[in-house]
């Protein structure tokens, strides 16, 4: 039984900082960014495809990742998302400000613990 | 693996994605679905288990819809073709037009094929005339490079400026001509075609020859389909070289093609001919109608031409050729006229006795292709234009026809437009769709204008005399090409008006409507009513051209030609070219007289050299006492040479003096007898008799014994022509036409008049024989051929009018039911419903007349000329037109006007 879902509010307005972390080491195609979310998430975070991949355009569209089809030798040619320096400092600005909203949140809660 | 990509595209198809955007995406989801299927396979799932859970991925689509931006959505403002949402791009719309044009044309089957049978008639009719002139003005001469090739004919000093009757090139001129020129690559010279008797084994028949010069195929750049053509020492040595090249569709239809021509012989003139090549198909000369079955080295000239143009190899007066040559690359042809011109005035300083007074004109090819006697290209450019404005005509009267079927059609289809305009269509988007339908029945009716045409040119052939030295039209590729602009011309032509027309309906008012349309549409039925007078107008034009060349060839059939026409059969012979000496010819003459005059229903028989109205004029006539202003100042005249009763057979009355007898011998006092028209030029004051003309290449003076009515000599209704009449004694010829007349019916003889000619002499040839009627069917052959096409056209510029009146009173009709039924029940009567609705059409036929009436009086003026005994404004035409049209369109009117009349009050009202 997979643990209760987060509410679909804060789902969405992570998505992005999501989307964005997972490519930062390295560029990965669509399913393995879905795979990466629910396995890390221990399967709590879930994203349908009908969510992912318009999400994926509309980063694309604002510049921060960048999308390219690669095709390798017997394979078939994948659509493979990387960061671009716009979207790694995006990124950072991302993380710093989730880091102050939890911070934030936190202390109002009385839930913080450093 | 479940087809994702299908299912996908199903899914995400309301949502009307951009097609790369939409594919790239579709791309990506597959895959992720499939690895997701496979994962779950891979993991222990059941197949309907796992397709259950990635479908799952599937069912919420609304952030995929809205997480999609709208630019990547296309507008939504195509509302035209239902069932296919997906679009992008003008060539892939187009494909969509077209295919909703298909579903449209299929939808009303009857209409698609009214609108193809009537414009394929318009455009049959252009495609049929199209390749006559595609054939005969475009594209006369198949030769290489026709553009560098020019023609030469020599003429009268004093009739150049006036584009005179040519005259022929001697040889030896031709030469000089050849040796002496600056400005040609090459230059030949040909005759024109001559009658020879081909004798097989056989009956002897009749073939066409042309004498060449060596250099003729050359000079045209043409490559011989079989064998070759001549070897320059085959027209050296005179009379040394008896070959011939045959022309290809003789090869074809003599000889039925046989692989063994080159190296046969032929028995021609008695002269035993090798057959060394066949000329390329298509070619039959340098002439764009009639060309020869054979071409034979200008050194044959004595062995093949008849015995009076013997001498014409070193005789400079003796002129048989016309000359043609390639010009050299640059020079411009009035340098090669100029060249030319020098030339000839020197030949003219050397031999006077000949040349004086003769120049020589270079013409471009085109003009010498149509035959010096037809008076060049001008006549066959104005026939070609008249033809192509007659069945331009028609094919505008087809148009408007469908145009205004379209117009009626557009008020069905009213609401159907304010409904896609109302969905947000543009109006230029619904005139494309309402033009690709148009146009798509144009090359419908373009593809079945071709089979008409081609089947126009087949019936327009066989009024012709089949045979290989004819000219036979095809469609080739300019022909498709000139049907397929017609048809996508006629397309947008006839779709236009009514496109715009319906584009225009105003959405809300056109809703409002409702399914029924009871008011008219001021405008649509304006618009109707103007292209049915223009329709009118266009066939009244045709009908009375029409009329008044069918009167005009009646008058021509009732004129008297100066001979007589009821009792008269004529037979060409040619005893020379079957090899017989004067005595025998003689005796041949005298025994086919005394066999004819024998057969029962035989009146008189009678020899002349000349067949009617086919007589050549010959220069150079003098007549005594008459003060000569310059050696080029000479009498043309028509020379017919004849034996004894002549005048009696064939109907010319003697005015006054004797007729020739048996008295006037190659011995005794040369004597002539001439016709008014000469006696009056040179003796006004009537004293005729006793007087002395001389006949060129004649040394002795003729004394004129007697004065003869004039006839017609060349051409049915020429203007009168001099003539000279000489015994047959006296001026031995060995090719004769006999005349017979007959008590009753000449038909009757024509059989038995051959057979006695065959017993008389076997090997000879019995040419053209035909009665009185057919000479003058012959003589009036264009001009007939010309009313026929007129008729035909007129005719069917007729019903298609009519059919457009029937249509578009129908159509009033239909939509004026409700106001009828309205009258009716108010107390009008069935008469004055029946009056009401042909007055409407009525009333458009007159004044499509009038103003028909109109235009013809202006075309009248061009077409006086043409006319044999008819003015242009003949009333008998005008009215014959104007009743054929009247009465047509009646019946045209009386259908619809009949049902308006029977409109039941209750229904008509009952339905509004």
């Amino acid at each position: 039984m997979l643990p209760n879902p987060p509410d679909q509010e804060w789902k969405k307005g992570s998505a992005e900082l999501l989307v964005l972390s997972l490519l930062e080491d390295q560029p990965r195609h669509g399913y393995d960014i879905s795979k990466l979310i629910q396995i890390r998430s221990g399967g709590a975070l879930r994203f349908h495809v009908t969510s992912l991949y318009p999400l994926l355009h509309r980063l694309e569209k604002q510049g921060w990742i960048e999308g390219l089809w690669v095709e390798k030798a017997e394979q078939r040619r994948r659509r493979y998302y990387k960061l671009t320096p716009l979207g790694l400092s995006e990124l950072r600005a991302k993380q710093k400000s989730w880091k102050d909203f939890v911070a934030i949140v936190g202390r109002v809660t009385g839930m913080e613990h450093a | 693996m479940p087809d994702w990509k299908s299912i996908i595209r199903e899914r995400i198809a309301p949502l009307r994605l951009e097609p790369t955007g939409e594919a790239n995406l579709v791309e990506e989801v597959v895959q992720h679905l499939e690895d997701c299927y496979r994962e779950l396979r891979s993991g222990g799932a059941g197949e309907a288990e796992a397709y259950q859970s990635v479908l799952s991925e599937l069912d919420d689509l609304y952030p995929l819809q809205a997480g999609l931006q709208r630019s990547e959505r296309m507008p939504k403002y195509d509302a035209v073709p239902a069932g296919d949402i997906r679009s992008s791009g003008f060539v892939e719309g187009i494909w969509r037009d077209l295919r909703y044009a298909v579903r449209t044309v299929r939808k009303g089957p009857i209409f698609a094929l009214f609108v193809v049978l009537t414009l394929g008639l318009g455009i049959g009719a252009n495609t049929t005339v199209f390749t006559l002139i595609n054939t005969l003005i475009l594209n006369p001469l198949p030769v290489g490079k026709a553009g560098e090739l020019a023609g030469l004919q020599t003429k009268d000093m004093q009739s150049t400026s006036k584009s005179g009757v040519p005259l022929p090139i001697s040889y030896e001129n031709l030469q000089d001509y050849r040796a002496r020129n600056q400005v040609f690559v090459s230059l030949a010279g040909y005759t024109s075609p001559r009658v020879l008797t081909w004798q097989p084994a056989g009956p002897a028949q009749r073939v066409f020859g042309e004498l060449v010069t060596g250099n003729y195929f050359g000079t045209l750049g043409l490559a011989p389909a079989r064998g070759r053509f001549f070897l320059p020492e085959e027209d050296s040595t005179p009379g040394g070289h008896a070959v011939a090249v045959m022309n290809y569709g003789t090869w074809q239809t003599l000889f039925g093609g046989a692989g063994n021509i080159v190296g046969k012989t032929l028995r021609v003139n008695n002269v035993v001919l090798t057959i060394v090549g066949v000329a390329p198909p298509k070619f039959i000369g340098v002439n764009a109608i009639f060309g020869p079955d054979l071409w034979i080295p200008a050194a044959m000239a004595e062995q093949v031409l008849p015995n009076e143009m013997q001498g014409a190899l070193s005789d400079r007066g003796k002129g048989i050729f016309e000359g043609v040559g390639r010009l050299k690359p640059g020079v411009p042809r009035e340098r090669a006229q100029a060249n030319m011109a020098a030339i000839a005035a020197d030949l003219a300083r050397a031999n006077p006795a000949a040349d004086e007074g003769h120049t020589v004109v270079v013409l471009p090819i085109r003009e010498v292709l149509f035959g010096s006697n037809m008076g060049g290209l001008a006549p066959v450019l104005f026939g070609g234009a008249a033809l192509l404005v007659v069945v331009g005509i028609v094919l505008l009267i087809a148009c408007s026809n469908v145009a205004n079927l379209l117009l009626a059609r557009s008020a069905a289809r009213r609401q159907e437009m304010a409904v896609r305009l109302a969905m947000g269509a543009s109006r230029a988007r619904l005139i494309r769709q309402l033009l690709t339908e148009s146009v798509f029945l144009g090359l419908l009716s373009g593809v079945v204008g071709l089979l008409i045409g081609y089947a126009g040119l087949q019936l327009l052939m066989g009024a012709l005399p089949g045979s290989a030295n004819f000219v036979t039209p095809k469609l080739d590729a300019t022909v498709f090409g000139y049907a397929l602009v017609i048809s996508l011309a006629t397309g947008f032509l006839f779709g236009m008006i009514p496109a715009f027309n319906a584009s225009r309906a105003g959405v809300s008012e056109a809703l409002k409507e409702g399914a029924r349309t009871t008011g008219r549409s001021r405008r649509r039925v304006t618009l109707a009513g103007a292209l049915l007078v223009s329709q009118v107008a266009f066939s009244f034009l045709l009908l009375m051209t029409a009329a008044l060349f069918l009167r005009s060839i009646g008058r021509a059939y009732d004129m008297d030609p100066g001979f007589q026409t009821k009792h008269l059969a004529v037979f060409m012979t040619n005893p020379g070219q079957a090899g017989y000496g004067t005595a025998q010819t003689k005796a041949f003459y005298k025994e086919v007289r005394e066999r004819v005059a024998r057969i029962p229903g035989v009146e008189s028989v009678s020899w002349s050299a000349n067949l009617p109205l086919w007589s050549r004029v010959v220069n150079g006539l003098q007549v005594e006492g008459r003060q000569q202003r310059s050696r080029a100042d000479k009498i043309t005249t028509v020379v017919n040479t004849i034996d004894l009763d002549y005048f009696a057979t064939a109907g010319v009355v003697l005015d006054h003096g004797r007729d020739f007898s048996a008295l006037d011998r190659e011995t005794s006092a040369p004597v002539a007898i001439v016709n008014e028209k000469l006696a009056h030029d040179y003796w006004p004051s009537g004293d005729v008799l006793g007087k002395r003309i001389q006949l060129p290449g004649e040394d002795r003076m003729r004394q004129v014994v007697g004065v003869v009515r004039t006839a017609m000599y060349s051409n049915w209704g020429e203007t009168p022509q001099l003539c000279v009449y000489v015994p047959l004694e006296q001026n031995y010829s060995d090719s004769m036409v006999l005349y017979v007349r007959s008590k009753a019916d000449p038909d009757q003889l024509m059989g038995p008049v051959q057979r006695e000619i065959r017993a008389a002499g076997p090997q000879i040839l019995v040419g053209s024989p035909r009665t009185g009627r057919e000479i003058i069917d012959g003589g009036l052959f264009q001009a007939k051929m010309g009313v026929t096409l007129l008729t035909v056209f007129g005719l069917l510029a007729l019903g298609l009018a009519s059919i457009g009146l029937y249509g578009i009173l129908a159509y009033a009709v239909n939509q004026r039911q409700r106001e009828i039924g309205l009258r009716m029940a108010l107390g009008a009567s069935q008469r004055s419903v029946l009056g009401l609705i042909l007055r409407q059409g009525l009333s458009l036929v007159l004044t499509g007349v009038l103003i028909g009436f109109v235009a013809a009086l202006l075309a009248g003026r061009l077409l006086s000329g043409m006319l044999y005994g008819v003015s242009a404004t003949d009333p008998i035409s005008i009215a014959g037109a104007a009743a054929t049209l009247l009465v047509v369109s009646l019946l045209a009117c009386y259908l619809p006007a009949h049902w308006a009349s029977r409109v039941d009050p209750l229904e008509a009202l009952r339905q509004g």
